[in-house]
């Protein structure tokens, strides 16, 4: 009994009623926030600081585009652009490619069905024929004996 | 009998929690354990098909794709071992496909939902029906992934789509004041030529930035407390460090497509007003004829039940179920509740539908 007692019963805390404390205030805080960050004043002030920080570093950025891309041309180099140009067409030719593979896989599987069918309706033929060529392989035989 | 209390000084007890924490914080748990193969990529989209475990005789005879948003990384169906969906409906049966999108690199900046949709989808399907030998088969959209679903089931409804599945779909954007996104996205505040003219893509740090300040004090503050509060407990800890690995995968959104998604959705919500255009094509939701489930999360605050409810009276589906669940947009599929409610209900409504016809 004592130990089951001792097994349920928490050891005490000290920390716990400041964790309580803590947690209503951190709820309290998020409600606040939450209501505030859906605000048009909220909205408009994270719109003017990305867009100060775009207005701000967008010369600089372009600048090093310029300044990389005559870098590139003097070197002989492809720049940022010519390498996207190529993925755009590889991705191009991967759908292509992805479409023959698929029209082949019908093909195959038309062909493959053609090919049941045909075997299908052949096998009463040949099971029809299959007296004579035993009959055939007879003949074949007392030829062969007659030669001797 | 009573065991004996292992005592530990307080030096390495501190000690001990200090190492949990930096490892936590500082490496990669190992997700996405189910085993799978690569059936087909394009670009950087990848099409798997996970290891069936179940004789085929007693498999389901549909196969079930899965597609998952298109700005984190869709292993969040398979976090770890014993809670995984992935695991959890290879178990029960299904011939499972899971399409990735992967990262969209520079080359990608002008991806629209028109290529996701037409481009992509119907050859991963065509690679999947190929596959599983059924000219039939279901679909599992998440979030983003449930608008490309949608979209895809709209354009093509004669493609041998049997049941449709949309998990926290964001569809309808009538509901500006219950959206918050819709609120920073509003073109007053937010030059979506002048980010997407910078970064070509927008950068998944930034999304997941947008996604956090939501609800800043939890994903800053209340989160990190809970894995300090629990630092001693194995299994908080290990589901805590796999989250974690998700959460902070991001991957960049193409721009074409967040374009289409902040002016054409949340901007004019063209979607369900039946003015979103396809290539060319307009969407119209009513032309869904498959049977039809949509998931509801009570908590959600990325995806508000206002967003996904209307979609029901839109669609032709003889066969639809609104299924609401308590839990937030990512923890109806990933948190603990997940394979006690969510994962049963959508099993106990697939599988009879996923059968011979």
């Amino acid at each position: 009994m004592a130990d089951e007692a001792s097994k349920d019963s928490k050891p005490f805390d000290p920390m716990e009623p400041w964790r309580g404390m803590r947690d209503a205030y951190l709820d309290t805080w998020s409600k606040s926030m939450v209501e505030m960050v859906n605000t048009e004043a909220y909205a408009q002030a994270a719109g003017a600081m990305l867009d100060t920080y775009l207005t701000v570093s967008t010369p600089f950025r372009e600048a090093v585009e310029k300044a990389m891309l005559k870098t590139l041309e003097q070197l002989a180099m492809p720049s940022r652009a010519d390498i996207v140009s190529i993925a755009e067409r590889m991705t191009h030719i991967e759908m292509r490619l992805d479409d023959l593979d698929a029209k082949l896989d019908e093909m195959h599987k038309v062909i493959t069905k053609l090919g049941t069918r045909s075997v299908a309706a052949s096998a009463p033929q040949a099971a029809k024929k299959a007296p004579r060529q035993t009959k055939k392989a007879g003949q074949s035989k007392r030829m062969k004996r007659g030669k001797k | 009998m009573a065991q004996a209390t292992v005592m530990t000084d307080p030096y390495t007890q501190a000690a001990d929690r200090l190492r949990t924490l930096t490892k936590v914080m500082t490496t990669k748990a190992a997700i996405a354990q189910t085993p799978k193969e690569l059936v087909w990529a394009i670009n950087k989209a990848k099409l798997y098909r996970y290891t069936p475990v179940v004789p085929a005789e007693k498999r389901h005879p549909v196969p079930l794709l899965l597609v998952f948003a298109l700005m984190n990384r869709p292993y969040i169906l398979d976090l770890r071992p014993g809670h995984s969906f992935v695991e959890y409906m290879v178990k029960q049966g299904y011939d499972l496909y899971l399409l990735d999108w992967g990262a969209p690199g520079p080359e990608d900046k002008n991806l629209k939902f028109d290529d996701y949709t037409l481009d992509y989808m119907p050859r991963a399907i065509r690679k999947m029906k190929a596959i599983s030998g059924s000219e039939e088969f279901s679909l599992l959209g998440w979030c983003i992934g449930a608008i490309l679903t949608s979209i895809y089931s709209a354009l093509r409804p004669d493609d041998g789509l049997r049941s449709l599945i949309l998990l926290t779909a964001p569809l309808d954007f009538s509901n500006k004041q219950g959206l918050t996104f819709a609120r920073w996205v509003d073109e007053r505040y937010f030059d979506i030529d002048k980010v997407l003219g910078a970064f070509g893509n927008m950068p998944g740090e930034m999304i997941d930035y947008g996604a956090r300040a939501l609800k800043p004090v939890e994903n800053y503050i209340s989160n990190y407390l809970k894995l300090w509060d629990n630092i001693d407990d194995p299994r908080v800890v290990e589901a805590w460090h796999a989250m974690n690995t998700w959460v902070t995968d991001n991957v960049p959104l193409a721009g074409g497509a967040f374009r289409q998604l902040i002016v054409d959705l949340y901007r004019n919500d063209r979607l369900m007003k039946g003015e979103l255009v396809i290539r060319g094509q307009r969407v119209d939701l009513s032309r869904i004829r498959a049977n039809l489930l949509t998931v509801i999360a009570e908590g959600d605050h990325i995806t508000p039940s206002c967003q996904s409810e209307p979609i029901m009276s839109k669609v032709s589906s003889s066969d639809k179920e609104l299924f609401r669940i308590a839990g937030g947009h990512i923890g109806i599929m990933a948190g603990s509740g997940a394979s006690k409610y969510t994962w049963p209900h959508i099993n106990g409504w697939l599988a009879p539908r996923s059968g011979r016809p």
